[in-house]
């Protein structure tokens, strides 16, 4: 069903509807036959004649049409009143007035349905529980939440379209949770920086003394913040920067979602860099990986992407609950404490002694005489002495190389489900694509594809993301952008031959559909029944 | 620069501060700027302002930008973590680190191209921020580690050491801090340490944005003739409105100030700043005077210098933030994590 | 103050301490660079030039330079520059072809009293002029006390025999055992001039009850030593006091280690830091078991039967009146007696001179010395000149050398027709370090080491052997990192106050605050406003003259380490570094005669 109440999208609106679909529009304006379809069924509603004889305010007018079209829609649909008018009743808590002014609307609407419409329609809203325990929360709500679980204290950010809602957020769960009982002060510091640059700048110089620190931005906040992530990878100091992508490039689709700042953040900045990506699939696990952003960024020592889209960031979704573990501890990673360099323990700062490419750091103010070190980002050698020696240079890049390789193990590993049956054929998806992913793969089945799935979750690639590649003739790689971004960084990190990815992209700046995904995949997969020529021939 | 390291030794009879320790234990590594830089001055200065005040050598955050100026805090408390950053961007890691740990000094060292230029907007809004800091901009006047252009603090009309006239106006980077609302405002000279030490010391013992210009002679590109921020026109401008003496502890004010010449300034840490008034009329506390005294002054070609503006009652950043006392690097989980009771009514409350 | 005359020769003279302090000004730093360079013998050969003996200095001066090495005011312990000279002498290569050779003779003939260090340099500086020189002495092998009263375990026959030949060798007659016993008869042989190097040659004698009686096992110190260097005496009693804290006494107790002692002990009237031995000849002494004990006066020899069974002492302690001088009073404590079998008096030297004849022409003062000029060493015989212990009581070896420069400069202009009272200046050669922006002729890395030890012959190994030298030397490398701690004194900091621009690059520089910028005032006012304090007044302070600000420089040349970071530092070349050297004058200088202004 269609309500179209927006005349600027009439002619797309009615196009959209299925064949035997509905079309509820308001029917106060004479409209010419030309503007409907004879496939589908027309319910027209003087939603303007009922507003104007019942309210005078011009106003209340505009505002209660919507209730009143919401109140038909409930007689049309066979929809309890009641379950509205608690919704009403959440919405409007404590505006007493509002609240019966919506509900005697919502009941305007109806009974004129009622009276003059037949209902209900064949189309019902039928009342089911399949929601269980799950939550709706906004992904960025949810991210934010992460941080404050995380151990972040300090929050630097700049207004931009998608993220802002992450800081707001932060803002409120933190006057809920982190200001101290007794003395009432936070526990916490959040600043709105004058820019992005502004915003890493305190995000990094915050973490390099020692606290938890994030910013959230969109992609023309990563291309501004550039600068500062090669210096948070080549003076390793850790950052966690939450990426809700938005359509670009440029300014682009403010409104609009996409994959689109995966090679941006993979290798943002001048010079060899790479960065550790982390995708969730839903608010659920952008609390878990913001959390864990932390974590892994001082565990590493550099800046940690949370790559969040629009789609999931500010729409509400259905998700499993929120989860922690309340043994849990933060992990501060390799910290070297003034006991243990009172012990005679060597501090290099850039110093591998573990062989994990991760050396040790100190916090400043740490020993009155031992411990101290000159960050910069020029090179230098272990012991953080300025050089410009080639050597030194190369080997401490070699180092960067593999604390790299050492990330891979420690970010969210892939998931993998199987077909029922074995398949030559895979895919590989990643963040928001997955609640259409998982219907897509319903649909493909029906029509006889079969497919082997793995979902992406961190950057750099676990080995199982090449030994998945190399299990199957053709992997499908679906994402939300035109470059297939993921794809290339497959293909670059890994050494894929490019011919056994094939890209499925959608990237109109709406969120990807299970049904684009069947169609093109399903597509594909015909095409790949045809017989060969030769087969044909003989 | 040299090529030997600063010899170890000292001479035997250095005076030892409350801590144990002689001005040398304050330096850093070797200077590798142009021999005769106003700035290896400032370094100077900033270790005899640390060593007076009896700091503990490692309690000090140094942060810098780029530039030649922020090369230096390399060169100085060798035992202190220091953060050469990225252009311009001094005061927001600077801003970061202070949010992180309220309980360490925080060192801005900056340069003109750094501070008025690339770094401008930052400049304004850590001091509009109030962060707990001393910024100090070293101020030559031009780009010295790219060979000699105009910075955007050079004077209207003055020459560069090439011979081309300077046509763009110059940003008087005190005249702003003043008006950004910063609470302690100096300007000072490289080549007058007399008038630089006890600004630094005051500053640093100052809760709240303090800013100190210095005017830096730079050696190699801008002491020639023609310059506004050579060290004889410097000289011959300095219009110094006060002398300052800092005295840390509750010990009287000596007696060798003639009686009404000295005003006593009594900041919240307890330390007191004794002005020796140069100028009968300048009052540091008319933040809108000496907007005005500055302006006719400069139109008048002269360089002002001395303790400008300071209020003793500031706040800073983590005041206006209402935050703990506590470092928040320091604080754990269980300072800082709601735990899962928490959560469980978070996710009922969103079913 | 007035700017300082840097062109005098003595102000940067006095900045190189070491060689100020030696009475031969030996050019220490100099030589000591040499030996960081590996250039053995030229180092050997300035100091040859200087003072005549490096291998027997190098081995038993008494060192004026140490005490007085910058060094020593910088960290614990000054360079070893005495050791140093050691090892120019025991690593240069064969310098006989780069000695003076004997000058044609000028037909004029020196003699020489006393064949000891002050006539060999008499000699040294003569002999290549084409003088005569004829070296008279009682001992058979030339060489004086050197020979006689230092044991051979601090310095061997082999030393000294090279030293003295190289001497000899330049056409010097010697007369071994013909002591001269009467001026008058020398005198009458119609020399051109004579020169009176004949030592201190008598031991003080210590008239105390028992002397006497006990007298065969009581033996005066320098003459025992004198016996057992040529052989007289080789044992000694197993139970052995030495009396006196001098260097003889040292070197008594160590010599009856060798002989037979077995029980040795030092015992001194004085307390320890007071004692005249060097505080090293202390340490070796006790390092070879032997105590020293303090404030003990001898009051009686104890015997039995006409033999020594010990000696009683007197216990003192010092006291010090309104100004500062030093009694010793009796502290009230029983007398003690020291049992021993044989007693070395070594309680001080005297001149002896019953040679010389009332109506020689030489006066003599009311302390039986003889009246010298200190400056010429003339006496009052113009053609009688003294040096050495001779002319002024015991002293040491480099004094010695350093009269008989003097004593040689006076004959040579007296025998010239010269004024022997003009006296020309040393020749000063100043020339900057400077090769580059970062980079000096000299090493101006300073070490940090400490003074490197020399190494010692084992202890049993070398009590056993009396001719066994103890001190082995410094090896290569230790004599490398030895010769780094030189601060390098005669590179001096040199200011040129018109290209000053006042930026005070140096005075941040400078690790040891040395230079400040201030108003000029009084010395003393001076002294008090400098960046570190100034303890040291007899170390100069270096003022220039007004700078723009009117200020002035003022650097203070007490811990300067030369360094050469101030004129790195230096954007306008107004400090430089500049090499002073400074050639005493000596007999056969060239230009001798003409008075020389400082480069």
């Amino acid at each position: 069903m269609m309500v179209a109440m927006n005349p600027q999208t009439w002619d797309k609106d009615v196009a959209s509807i299925e064949p035997g679909g509905y079309l509820f529009y308001d029917s106060t304006k004479p409209m010419p036959s030309s503007k409907f379809r004879e496939d589908i069924t027309v319910i027209g509603v003087p939603l303007t004649a009922i507003t104007n004889s019942t309210y005078t305010d011009p106003r209340q007018r505009q505002l209660f049409k919507n209730i009143i079209y919401l109140g038909a829609l409930c007689a049309l649909l066979d929809l309890d009143p009641k379950v509205v008018e608690q919704l009403i009743g959440e919405q409007y808590k404590g505006k007493e007035k509002l609240l019966s002014s919506n509900v005697h609307a919502l009941h305007l609407g109806r009974d004129w349905a009622l009276q003059n419409l037949k209902c209900p329609l064949g189309l019902r809203v039928k009342k089911s529980d399949k929601v269980g325990d799950r939550i709706f929360i906004e992904g960025n709500s949810a991210a934010a939440l992460g941080a404050v679980y995380g151990g972040a204290t300090v929050c630097a950010w700049y207004p931009i379209t998608p993220s802002s809602s992450v800081a707001e957020a932060f803002t409120s769960h933190c006057k809920k949770y982190r200001h101290d009982p007794e003395t009432g002060k936070a526990k916490y510091a959040i600043v709105q920086g004058e820019d992005e640059l502004a915003s890493i700048g305190i995000v990094i110089g915050a973490s390099w003394n020692g606290a938890r620190a994030f910013t959230a931005t969109s992609g023309p906040g990563i291309s501004l913040m550039t600068e500062f992530i090669g210096l948070s990878y080549f003076a390793e100091i850790p950052a966690v920067i939450m990426n809700i992508q938005r359509a670009g490039p440029s300014t682009g689709m403010p409104t609009r979602t996409q994959q689109c700042d995966v090679i941006a953040c993979a290798y943002a900045s001048h010079g060899d860099t790479k960065h550790v990506l982390l995708f969730p699939e839903d608010p659920a696990e952008a609390f878990e990986f913001a959390a864990a952003a932390f974590d892994l960024a001082e565990r590493l020592q550099t800046t940690i992407f949370l790559m969040l889209d629009l789609d999931i960031g500010m729409n509400h979704r259905l998700c499993r609950p929120l989860k922690w573990d309340d043994a849990k501890q933060y992990d501060r990673g390799k910290v070297m404490t003034a006991e243990m360099l009172e012990e005679g323990r060597d501090f290099g700062r850039y110093l591998d002694v573990d062989g994990d490419g991760i050396p040790y750091r100190t916090y400043p103010g740490t020993h009155p005489t031992k411990g101290s070190y000159f960050t910069r980002g020029t090179s230098r050698d272990r012991y953080a002495r300025y050089s410009e020696e080639g050597a030194v240079y190369a080997d401490n890049m070699q180092r960067l190389v593999r604390k790299f390789e050492t990330a891979q193990d420690m970010v969210p590993r892939p998931l993998q489900a199987n077909a029922a049956k074995p398949t030559k054929y895979g895919v590989l998806y990643f963040g928001s694509t997955s609640p259409a992913m998982d219907e897509a793969i319903g649909i493909l089945e029906a029509r006889g594809h079969q497919l082997d799935r793995m979902r992406i979750r961190a950057f750099p690639f676990h080995s199982s993301v090449a030994s998945f590649i190399a299990d199957h003739d053709f992997v499908y790689v679906v994402e939300q952008n035109r470059d297939a971004q993921l794809r290339q960084l497959i293909v670059n990190e890994n050494g894929i031959d490019p011919v056994r990815l094939v890209p499925i992209l959608h990237y109109d700046g709406t969120p990807i559909t299970a049904r684009f995904i069947a169609n093109a995949i399903g597509d594909h997969q015909d095409h790949l029944k045809v017989t060969p020529l030769r087969k044909a021939v003989t | 620069m040299t090529y030997i390291a600063k010899p170890k030794f000292h001479h035997p009879g250095l005076k030892k501060n409350e801590l144990g320790y002689t001005h040398r234990d304050y330096e850093g590594k070797i200077s590798t700027l142009c021999a005769g830089c106003g700035h290896d001055s400032i370094t100077a200065s900033i270790i005899e302002a640390c060593y007076e005040l009896s700091i503990e050598p490692h309690r000090v955050a140094k942060i810098s930008g780029i530039g030649c100026s922020s090369k230096t805090p390399d060169y100085f408390l060798g035992n202190s973590h220091g953060f050469n950053s990225v252009h311009g961007r001094m005061p927001s890691v600077l801003t970061g680190a202070n949010l992180a740990n309220r309980d360490l000094i925080y060192l801005g060292v900056s340069g003109d191209g750094d501070s008025a230029s690339i770094g401008f907007g930052q400049f304004a809004h850590s001091i509009r921020r109030a962060v707990n800091m001393t910024y100090i901009v070293e101020n030559n006047g031009v780009y010295g580690l790219t060979k000699g252009q105009f910075s955007a603090t050079a004077d209207r009309g003055s020459k560069s050491k090439k011979g081309v006239t300077n046509t763009d106006n110059a940003i008087d980077l005190v005249a702003i801090a003043l008006q950004l609302g910063a609470t302690f405002v100096a300007r000072s000279f490289s080549g007058d340490k007399t008038q630089l030490v006890p600004l630094i010391a005051a500053a640093i013992r100052h809760k709240g944005a303090s800013f100190i210009d210095v005017i830096s002679p730079c050696i190699a590109f801008n002491n020639h003739a023609g310059s506004t921020k050579s060290f004889d026109y410097v000289r011959e401008h300095n219009d110094a409105v006060n002398r300052l003496d800092v005295l840390v502890g509750r010990e009287p004010i000596s007696v060798d100030y003639a009686p009404g010449t000295v005003q006593v300034v009594e900041q919240h840490d307890g330390s007191r700043l004794a002005l020796r008034k140069l100028d009968a009329d300048y009052d540091p506390h008319d933040r809108l005077g000496a907007m005005t005294f500055l302006q006719k002054h400069a139109a008048k070609g002269q360089i002002v210098t001395g303790l400008l503006y300071v209020d003793p009652d500031a706040e800073d950043l983590h005041t206006h933030l209402d935050t703990v006392e506590t470092p928040l690097n320091t604080m754990d989980e269980q300072a800082l994590c709601p735990g899962s009771a928490v959560l469980d009514k978070i996710n009922a409350s969103l079913r | 103050m007035k700017p300082t005359d840097i062109s005098a020769p003595d102000y940067f003279h006095k900045v190189v301490d070491c060689q100020w302090a030696c009475p031969a000004h030996t050019p220490v730093p100099e030589y000591i660079r040499l030996i960081a360079e590996g250039r053995y013998s030229d180092a050997y050969m300035i100091n040859w030039k200087s003072n005549v003996f490096p291998g027997i200095l190098g081995r038993t001066c008494d060192r004026p330079c140490e005490p007085a090495c910058r060094r020593g005011r910088v960290e614990d312990n000054p360079v070893a520059i005495c050791r140093l000279k050691r090892v120019a002498a025991d690593f240069k290569d064969d310098i006989k072809h780069r000695l003076p050779k004997p000058g044609p003779k000028n037909g004029k003939r020196i003699a020489l009293v006393g064949g000891g260090p002050a006539s060999l340099a008499v000699a040294r500086d003569l002999a290549p002029l084409g003088y005569h020189c004829t070296v008279f002495d009682g001992d058979p092998k030339a060489g004086g006390m050197m020979r006689s009263q230092i044991p051979k375990f601090r310095l061997p026959d082999s030393v000294i025999d090279e030293e003295t030949d190289y001497i000899l060798n330049l056409g010097v007659e010697f007369k071994g055992g013909q002591r001269v016993d009467s001026l008058k008869q020398l005198l009458s042989e119609n020399y051109d001039a004579i020169f009176v190097g004949s030592g201190a040659p008598r031991g003080r004698e210590l008239d105390i009850p028992g002397r006497n009686e006990a007298g065969a096992n009581i033996h005066i110190g320098i003459e025992w030593l004198a016996n057992v260097s040529f052989g007289h005496v080789d044992k000694i009693g197993r139970r052995v006091i030495v009396l006196g804290g001098g260097n003889t006494a040292m070197d008594c107790c160590r010599t009856a280690r060798r002989l037979g002692g077995e029980s040795v002990k030092v015992v001194v009237r004085s307390g320890f830091e007071e004692m005249k031995a060097s505080p090293w000849e202390k340490e070796d002494a006790i390092h070879e078991d032997i105590p020293i004990l303090n404030y003990m006066v001898p009051v009686a020899f104890k015997h039995v039967a006409g033999k020594l069974i010990g000696v009683i002492f007197q216990k003192v302690r010092a006291e010090y009146d309104d100004k500062g001088r030093r009694n010793l009073v009796p502290s009230g404590e029983p007398d003690e007696t020291i049992p021993c079998d044989d007693v070395l008096v070594a309680v001080g030297q005297e001149n002896a001179f019953p040679w010389i004849e009332a109506d020689c022409g030489i006066e003599f003062d009311k302390w039986h010395m003889p009246k010298v000029d200190p400056k010429t060493f003339v006496s009052t015989n113009p053609k009688v000149f003294f040096g050495g212990d001779a002319a002024f009581g015991p002293k040491n070896i480099i004094w010695a050398v350093a009269h008989g420069h003097d004593a040689a400069l006076s004959i040579h202009k007296m025998l010239s027709g010269e004024d022997i009272n003009e006296r020309p200046l040393p020749e000063v050669h100043v020339s900057s370090q400077k090769m580059g922006i970062h980079e000096w002729s000299y090493d101006n890395d300073i070490s940090a080491d400490k003074r490197f030890k020399v190494p010692h012959r084992d202890k049993v190994v070398a009590l056993k052997d009396i001719r066994a030298e103890v001190e082995l030397g410094y090896d290569l490398k230790l004599a490398l990192g030895e010769a780094q701690r030189c601060l390098n004194c005669d590179v001096q900091t040199v200011f040129a106050a018109p290209l000053c621009i006042e930026c005070d690059a140096c005075v941040d520089i400078c690790p040891m605050d040395c230079i400040s910028f201030t108003e000029n005032g009084e010395e003393d006012d001076l002294r008090q406003r400098l960046k570190a304090p100034s303890p040291h007044h007899d170390q100069a302070l270096y003022v220039s003259g007004d700078l723009k600000t009117g200020r002035v420089m003022v650097k203070d040349e007490d811990v300067c380490l030369h360094c050469g970071l101030c004129a790195e530092r230096c954007p306008t070349g107004a400090w430089d570094m500049q090499k002073y050297l400074i050639d005493m004058v000596q007999a056969g200088s060239t230009c001798q005669s003409k008075a020389r202004s400082a480069a």
